[in-house]
């Protein structure tokens, strides 16, 4: 097991490192001037050469790509071009708000959607199956954007139940949350119902009824078990694309987490920031795909890891 | 019941009194005035900045020696007055007295020629500095006065005044040292207000400033929400979760001004919305003919636009520049829309067979690239074949017209174009061929030697009259040149609940609600 972690771990550097690689390199296949795009359009030119200088930008490419390797295996992630701060102090004041959102998305969309997964799947073809996949259908195919926005129209300005925007009330979370799960929440009710469905028709499922198992231990204990293996993926995957993919969401809601950070950056070009974000990005599905793999062997005793 | 029915009308008694009050005596005292805005400010350190918004809110920390009133005059702030050598080489300024700054130093002549020294250090970032470089030294001459020595005389100085570039915060903050500016980000002034909190993405909180050496605001706090998307912030605003809001949706004006419980302000701005042409050798050579450009600006209908695609969020221009800035004068009537004299004209120079390859920006000025798509259907209806509108993000847009004439790849551009302080300098850098890039962003590449001479001219004078009377010759030259498709002047839109009252606008895109109250 230790030796199986330790090698996961070793492999994953050489993909940090093709990571850091792809976005070093895209960040600067963008058009655009970074330091005149962060001095403004009345800055002079000498100023924007002063900020071209101080990004490094003035340098061949190779030596800004050495220097950004050195850095990063020093653990350095540079300095931001825009507000110069630390890159790790622009993402770690905002990392908390989207791991806070990250977290609160995925409970409802993993309580909610297994549960209505089950249900659709033990009652195949009944109203209740189709309320359920009409819903996650649902759920999955809207618009984020629009999504959003008419629920502040809904909950803050018709009824004035739920702040419009921002994360400074203890129910900010609400709405942000909601439309962040919906998309999770569809695909693991669908994905359940699926994975359900194929395990309910097995033998052993029979038998289990055969023998007289309580209904609830046979749906719980003998098919879900069974079932969960694909959803687990799923589920780690949601996880790693909530870290990462609440752009849209903390747009609309005024949420100050990274999705926002990135966005800006990218639009000011603001390189170290970009490259430290895709490198925390990268290390997140690393890491929770290396904790999926090993969630596997708890939940399937016949999977080991040597 | 009795009881209760005189309780209730002594309570309409009461109201009735401090609404009756509210225009003679003292205004209400506020606890809390939300403002919404949009960008997230990436410094607070004023020398740093780059932000209009970003100005806004610093300036209500950080005082300035002159003062830009909602009207657009220039007032007296740190400075109680001030005068410019009669050869311009250098200008006195005598500060106020018994003003400290919010952590109890003194601010006199040392503490402003600290400020002056940082910005001008060979070093430091200071992207909006721009015409102070002209500064060759600062003398502290005594306590409350103080002498900019200039390299060459710097007309528009006063103006540079005005800019919280300039601003003064306390020494005892500069003295901190300098690296990465850090305490600089937490500035401390003589202003109104105090920063007391700021989270990054979220929000940034002043405090009113009980010391202050001025009239006092009436709120106690007041809070700039940071909601990048503007319909988050209409929503906002309508579910009364902020008091203000700046730049609503465009589209969503005439459905906000006929919501009785918010007010819409759509004051008037500085910045000029306009089309520029390629002239350079590599552009279209018939673009280089300034018979072809006038007709040009005959075949765009911007009444129309302005009304339909802006829904009123501008006004057409009538002069190269806006009329806040000084130096403006009428230069003659906007160039009437006409699509048959358009294509007479067009047909007159040879060019009906013309093709042009357009671009503009999305998401930059208010309905930019909703009205480029008009303008390209005017222009298509006198017979111009437009390849366009196209569109990219800011950066990209900037680095394909941000570039020297040999490079230049397009035909017209859409861009708007704002000075940092009300003055026709920087405004007409757009038409000086010193300006053209890398140097500057003239990038109409207009050239005309006799703008050139009066530009220079304008710059270095220091009799205002004759300031006025060049800009205003150098205007009319440009008008009848017609270097750009003039489009409108960009008004800034805000948005009040009725429950606030007092927010103001100066007219260079800045809002002014140190002094707003609950209404």
């Amino acid at each position: 097991m230790i030796t199986y972690v330790a090698r996961r771990v070793l492999a994953s550097v050489p993909t940090l490192w093709g990571v850091a690689t792809v976005v070093f390199v895209m960040a600067r296949l963008l058009p655009g001037d970074p330091a005149r795009v962060i001095a403004g359009v009345l800055a002079s030119p000498e100023d924007v050469e002063r900020i071209r200088q101080s990004m490094g930008l003035d340098k061949p490419l190779l030596v800004q790509y050495g220097t950004f390797l050195g850095s990063l295996l020093r653990l350095n992630l540079g300095v931001s071009a825009h507000t110069n701060a630390p890159v790790v102090e622009e993402i770690g004041s905002r990392l908390p708000y989207t791991i806070e959102l990250a977290m609160v998305a995925l409970v409802l969309a993993v309580t909610v959607g297994l549960l209505a997964g089950v249900a659709a799947a033990i009652r195949r073809n009944t109203m209740l199956d189709l309320l359920i996949s009409s819903f996650s259908v649902f759920g999955v195919s809207m618009p984020v954007y629009w999504l959003g926005l008419m629920m502040i129209i809904v909950f803050a300005i018709d009824f004035h139940l739920l702040p419009a925007a921002g994360a400074d009330d203890p129910a900010s979370i609400l709405m942000p949350a909601v439309t962040l799960a919906l998309f999770s929440l569809g695909l693991i009710a669908r994905m359940t119902r699926s994975s359900m469905l194929e395990v309910l028709g097995q033998d052993y499922v029979r038998t289990a009824r055969a023998k007289g198992a309580p209904f609830r231990s046979v749906v719980f204990r003998h098919a879900l078990r069974n079932a969960l293996l694909p959803i687990m993926t799923v589920i780690g995957l949601q996880f790693g694309a909530l870290l990462g993919g609440a752009v849209v969401t903390e747009t609309v809601f005024a949420w100050p987490g990274v999705g926002r950070l990135l966005i800006d950056s990218i639009f000011f070009r603001d390189y170290p920031v970009v490259q430290g974000l895709v490198l925390m990005f990268g290390t997140t599905f690393v890491v929770i795909n290396l904790l999926v793999d090993l969630l596997y062997a708890y939940v399937d005793p016949r999977i080991h890891y040597t | 019941m009795s009881k209760r029915f005189l309780a209730l009308l002594s309570a309409l008694l009461v109201l009735s009194a401090c609404g009756g009050g509210g225009t003679g005596g003292a205004t209400k005292q506020g606890d809390k005035l939300t403002i919404a805005i949009g960008p997230d400010p990436d410094t607070l350190d004023p020398m740093r900045q780059t932000t209009t918004t970003i100005q806004n809110i610093v300036s209500m920390v950080v005082e300035t020696f002159v003062f830009v009133d909602p009207d657009g005059k220039y007032k007296p702030l740190l400075a109680t007055s001030w005068q410019t050598a009669a050869d311009g080489m250098s200008w006195t300024f005598t500060l106020k007295s018994g003003v400290k700054f919010s952590d109890g130093t003194p601010f006199n002549a040392a503490a402003a020629k600290a400020n002056f020294d940082r910005v001008l250090t060979a070093g430091n970032t200071c992207p909006l500095c721009g015409a102070f470089r002209g500064v060759q030294t600062i003398d502290a001459v005594d306590d409350t006065h103080l002498r900019l020595n200039l390299k060459q005389p710097i007309a528009p100085l006063l103006g540079l005044m005005t800019e919280v570039t300039f601003g003064f915060l306390s020494p005892l903050t500069i003295a901190k040292g300098t690296d990465a500016f850090k305490d600089q980000e937490k500035p401390v002034g003589t202003g109104p207000y105090l920063l007391t909190d700021r989270v990054k993405g979220d929000h940034v909180t002043l405090t009113r400033n009980d010391q202050y050496w001025g009239a006092k605001p009436s709120y106690k706090t007041q809070m700039f929400k940071i909601v990048p998307e503007a319909a988050s912030r209409e929503a906002l605003v309508r579910a009364g979760q902020a008091d203000v809001i700046l730049l609503p949706p465009a589209s969503d004006i005439p459905a906000l001004q006929a919501d009785k419980t918010l007010k819409v302000i759509l004051a008037p701005g500085d910045r000029t919305i306009f089309l520029a042409f390629n002239q350079s050798a590599k552009g279209n050579p018939l673009l280089q003919k300034p018979e072809v450009r006038r007709a040009l600006n005959y075949a765009v209908n911007k009444e129309l636009i302005v009304k339909s695609v802006l829904f009123g969020a501008a006004s057409p221009m009538d002069a190269p520049m806006a009329s806040s800035l000084f130096g403006y004068c009428k230069t003659g009537g906007p160039y009437p829309y006409d699509v048959t004299k358009a294509k007479q004209m067009l047909a007159d120079a040879g060019a009906s067979n013309l093709s042009i390859k357009f671009i503009a920006p999305t998401g930059r000025y208010i309905q930019d690239f909703q009205a480029a798509q008009a303008i390209a259907n005017d222009l298509t209806a006198a017979g111009v074949k437009v390849d366009g509108p196209k569109t990219s993000d800011w950066p990209t847009y900037l680095g394909t017209i941000n570039v020297p004439p040999a490079s230049s790849s397009v035909d017209l551009h859409l861009l708007g174009w704002a000075p940092g302080f009300l003055d026709a300098s920087q405004a007409m850098t757009q038409f000086q061929s010193s300006q053209w890039p890398s140097a500057g962003l003239a990038t109409s590449y207009y050239k005309n030697a006799e703008v050139d001479s009066l530009l220079a001219k304008a710059n270095s004078e220091s009799d205002p009259a004759a300031r006025q009377a060049d800009y205003c010759s150098a205007s009319k030259l440009i008008w009848n040149d017609a270097p750009w498709i003039f489009l409108w002047v960009q008004r800034f839109p805000m948005v009040t609940t009725a429950k606030v009252t007092g927010v103001q606008a100066i007219p260079n895109e800045s809002f002014y609600t140190v002094y707003a109250s609950p209404a």
